[in-house]
């Protein structure tokens, strides 16, 4: 097999093939009326307390979904929007979304569109409210600071992929005194949103946002898979960290060959 | 059969391609607006996920060989990518349309700031015509010394005015990250004490004034040695921050990666397809 990054070796594709069926699994058994436990997330369970602030102030509401086009993020971002649109729909609060990809544009027109159906109210939906600004990265942060001063937007929500427009949104929402949830997984961007965000979905919090919020079997069953992966992923990486200490420490021969077993793939 | 995917040699060839591909799309478009229902269009949505994930998924994980290594997949890769750009680049129109519905009600009912509006028409009129007439205009050789004044008006416009307010933009990034920071590192829980704490080392340990206040230690030698602030802050970012920053990076490929399976094997019904039965 190839050794380098251009394909997987076979220890990737046991890993992936077995991480894959856990997650599978579990969503099957979610799907046959298995109860399961969702941790709490506080970053998520603040959303409703957001929507309920704007309806309070009579204010609307922004939700940027980030620079990317048509990713796992903007998609997660989506399925969090949808959530969104539905409470916003049935407290009759106004939400405006804007994108910085085209690509992105008809898929978050239908799913905001499909979210207001869903809700009960499809006359709801404003064609003006799902917007493309720029693809531009300034342009962009720019011209939704403008949407968020002139429309006054109570509460910004920020989930999707940010880089270095980041800053500039979220500063900009909280000095104009909305209240601000934002969820990223980039690690990089993580800082800038506690220091300037009310609330946080960090890390991979927020793949779980869908299951959390809309507590469906498949999605709870995937969040429940993807925690029993991660548990034996931290397990690896101490049997792996054990194991190479001790080759390490003695057999040096050994310790190259599984080091190249496991990078090369044999 | 990939190769049916390179660029055409003429223009000949290039003008057959193009009005080819209009026809058949528009006749594939039409076959599948006017056969399938709205059931059929969700099921054909699921199908081409499905086909799509598998062909990226097993191009990576079917056995390859030789160097660079390929698989009876790989030479596929780039035209599939092609043709998802050229779907991307069909977007733009609807991205421009957008912009345009918005824009133009705001004129057309001279809503509050409908010149900011008007000033948005302008500008992509403006940068649309001088640089597609910058892009193909044909300078004499050898070029000429005054510059011809469509290429002069795109170099203001572009050089001149969007990538300053660009930089400008960018040039607030430092203040915000300055009044973000001050917010961030008040003192009023324990965890912000933390991390008052760690940002504290990890600054005096980058500048030579950190490196000063602790030049009475040992360099070498010494347990003493282990609390220069240089050390000390180069032992926070790789013994604290950096398992941190993997520990978020294994959760977050593993949410990804269940991401994935839910949209590749359509799973995520509530979301974008249709209601969860």
């Amino acid at each position: 097999m190839g050794g380098s990054l251009e394909h997987a070796n076979w220890f990737m594709t046991v890993l992936f093939c077995a991480m894959s069926a856990v997650i599978v699994a579990s969503v099957v058994l979610a799907q046959r009326g298995r109860a399961m436990f969702i941790r709490p997330i506080p970053g998520l369970a603040a959303i409703d307390e957001a929507v309920g602030r704007a309806t309070e102030m009579g204010r609307p509401m922004f939700f940027s979904t980030g620079l990317h086009g048509i990713t796992i993020v903007t998609l997660q971002a989506l399925a969090i929007l949808a959530h969104i649109v539905r409470l916003a729909a049935a407290h009759a609060t106004r939400l405006i979304v804007a994108t910085a990809s085209s690509t992105l544009l008809p898929v978050a027109e239908e799913s905001v569109r499909e979210a207001y159906a869903a809700a009960g109210r499809p006359e709801s939906y404003r064609a003006d409210d799902v917007r493309f600004v720029s693809d531009d990265q300034f342009a962009y942060a720019l011209g939704s600071i403008g949407i968020m001063a002139r429309d006054r937007t109570a509460t910004n929500f920020f989930f999707g992929s940010f880089f270095a427009e980041a800053l500039v949104l979220t500063e900009n929402g909280r000095a104009l005194g909305a209240l601000q949830v934002a969820g990223c997984p980039d690690p990089t961007q993580i800082p800038f949103f506690i220091a300037t965000c009310d609330y946080v979905v960090i890390g991979d919090e927020y793949y779980a946002a869908s299951a959390y919020l809309t507590r469906e079997p498949t999605l709870t069953g995937s969040l429940v898979g993807q925690d029993i992966v991660k548990a034996a992923i931290i397990l690896l990486v101490l049997v792996g960290a054990a194991i190479a200490t001790y080759l390490g420490a003695g057999d040096a021969g050994a310790h190259n060959a599984l080091l190249k077993l496991l990078a090369q793939g044999g | 059969m990939a190769h049916l995917f390179d660029p055409a040699r003429t223009t000949h060839a290039l003008i057959l391609y193009l009005a080819a591909a209009l026809v058949a799309s528009f006749l594939l478009l039409l076959a599948l607006h006017r056969l399938l229902g709205p059931r059929g269009r969700r099921w054909l949505v699921v199908l081409v996920t499905f086909v799509g994930g598998l062909f990226f998924g097993l191009e990576w994980f079917y056995p390859a060989h030789g160097q660079p290594s390929k698989n009876f997949l790989t030479d596929w890769i780039e035209p599939v990518s092609n043709m998802l750009a050229v779907v991307g680049a069909f977007t733009v129109g609807l991205g421009i349309y957008s912009l345009t519905q918005v824009h133009g009600r705001n004129v057309l009912r001279r809503r509050i700031g409908w010149h900011n509006s008007a000033a948005f028409f302008l500008a992509m009129v403006a940068m649309l015509v001088f640089t597609l007439w910058e892009h193909y205009l044909r300078l004499p050789q050898p070029t000429p010394k005054l510059v011809p004044w469509p290429k002069g008006v795109y170099e203001v416009l572009f050089n001149g005015i969007f990538m300053p307010l660009q930089a400008a933009t960018f040039s607030l990034l430092a203040f915000y990250i300055a009044s973000a920071a001050y917010r961030a590192f008040r003192i009023q829980t324990a965890e912000a004490g933390l991390m008052m704490a760690a940002a504290f080392i990890v600054m005096l340990g980058q500048v030579p004034f950190g490196a000063w206040l602790t030049s009475a230690l040992p360099e070498v030698g010494s347990p003493l040695a282990f609390f220069r602030l240089e050390k000390l802050g180069e032992w926070v970012m790789s013994w604290l921050n950096t398992p941190a920053q993997r520990g978020i990076t294994f959760g977050i490929a593993v949410g990804a990666l269940a991401m994935s399976l839910r949209i590749w094997l359509s799973l995520e019904r509530g979301t974008f397809f249709s209601e969860q039965s």
